[in-house]
């Protein structure tokens, strides 16, 4: 019985650090995100690479998946709405659900898997290869010249990311509507706006910023735990993917408690 | 070795198998980091100046290539450039031997040290004492 109570204690109190440490990171993240000084030459060349590799790259991916995933959801939204003659909702449901909450999710999903396993990968390799020493060495800031630009990319890609999946979404609605409601483009346009709420554009802001940041930072962190032998380099993303997809989950959750409250 | 890493902090430019090449960077961005960060330089300016170094060894067709794709003496010579890019460098050169194992002529060192030597103020090697034969010396300080 002391066993189990002293193991139970032993993994709380090694998560309650892991989180602390975590949100320690992300404190000194934001300090620095917000000085102009660290915006270097080195820093910026960084920050354009990792647009191109986390936004650009996938692309052609992401449109495929919003065209097909998107326009098949949709259909079978707009079916279902007149199958029960819920037509009136229509703009709410496409604001509430399909923009705020769907397009969120779709691309953090779609970044964690890419870009969050590469980056977690990434500095684990360099701290097993000693790259991060190397840094050390020259008196360069890990922070500033790896974690920031990478961060800043995870909350530009998710906002982007989101908003053209969004954008691609709305679009089979207009063609959908067309089709099984009849709408023109000006009734369904002006169901869409009379649907905006306000706060529901800053909580979705905050979300995709939100979940920028964390599906970066903890990979990041993850990468950094690895020891300086090759073998925990697949330990530390598999743990720092798994702290990702929950990390998501606890994001999402708390998003719809603040939506709902 | 540590007593001269301490008191050189400021401007130490470190050539050590410790401290390599950072595999996911050209060898001119590996070169121009230094200068990139500390100095704000222009990436264009920094690649320009990079590539100038590298011609000073006829290296400049390694510019875009990976630390991977290099061979030891490649190495060595990419890592003293991006080592003489700290201002008033001292340079420190760790076991040698170490970059470039089947280096057979330790006269290498001292040419490629010759070759940049308007870059740096000062250049201490340290290896291990067993290896001294290796330098083609008897009188190496055992420090």
């Amino acid at each position: 019985m002391v066993d189990v109570i002293a193991s139970v204690g032993h993994a709380g109190l090694k998560m309650t650090r892991s989180l602390r440490e975590t949100l320690a990171l992300a404190f000194g993240i934001i300090m620095k995100l917000l000085d102009r000084r660290m915006y270097n030459s080195a820093m910026r060349m960084v920050l354009v690479h990792q647009i191109y590799f986390t936004s650009l790259q996938i692309l052609p991916l992401f449109i495929a998946v919003s065209v097909i995933f998107g326009s098949l959801l949709i259909g079978i939204v707009f079916q279902g709405l007149k199958s029960l003659g819920l037509t009136n909702y229509l703009g709410h449901i496409l604001m509430g659900f399909v923009v705020t909450e769907l397009s969120p999710f779709v691309t953090v999903l779609l970044i964690a898997l890419r870009s969050g396993s590469a980056i977690n990968t990434e500095i684990a390799v360099m701290k097993v290869s000693k790259e991060l020493r190397t840094l050390e060495a020259f008196k360069i800031d890990v922070i500033n010249y790896l974690f920031l630009p990478r961060i800043i990319n995870g909350i530009l890609s998710v906002l982007l990311l989101s908003g053209l999946f969004s954008i691609v979404v709305l679009l089979s609605g207009l063609l959908y509507s067309k089709i099984i409601l009849g709408m023109s483009l000006d009734a369904y346009t002006s169901v869409l706006v009379d649907a905006v709420q306000f706060s529901d554009i800053i909580v979705l802001l905050l979300k995709c910023c939100t979940f920028g940041f964390f599906i970066i930072l903890i990979p990041i962190r993850s990468g950094l735990s690895a020891s300086d032998e090759l073998t925990s380099v697949p330990i530390a993303v598999l743990n720092g993917m798994v702290k990702v997809f929950t990390a998501i989950v606890i994001i999402e959750v708390l998003s719809l408690i603040i939506r709902f409250i | 070795m540590n007593n001269t890493i301490d008191r050189n902090r400021m401007n130490l430019g470190l050539v050590s198998p410790d401290v390599p090449l950072l595999s996911n960077l050209d060898v001119w961005a590996n070169i121009a980091l230094v200068r990139q960060y500390h100095q704000n330089v222009p990436s264009d300016e920094a690649q320009r100046l990079a590539v100038d170094h590298l011609r000073r060894f006829n290296l400049e067709a390694i510019a875009h290539h990976r630390n991977a794709t290099l061979t030891a003496e490649e190495r060595f010579y990419a890592m003293l450039l991006r080592a003489v890019m700290v201002p008033d460098a001292v340079i420190v050169i760790d076991r040698p031997f170490l970059i470039m194992p089947d280096l057979k002529d330790p006269r290498f060192i001292n040419n490629a040290l010759k070759t940049v030597e308007d870059l740096f103020t000062q250049c201490h090697i340290f290896d291990f004492l067993w290896d001294q034969q290796r330098y083609r010396m008897n009188d190496a300080p055992q420090s």
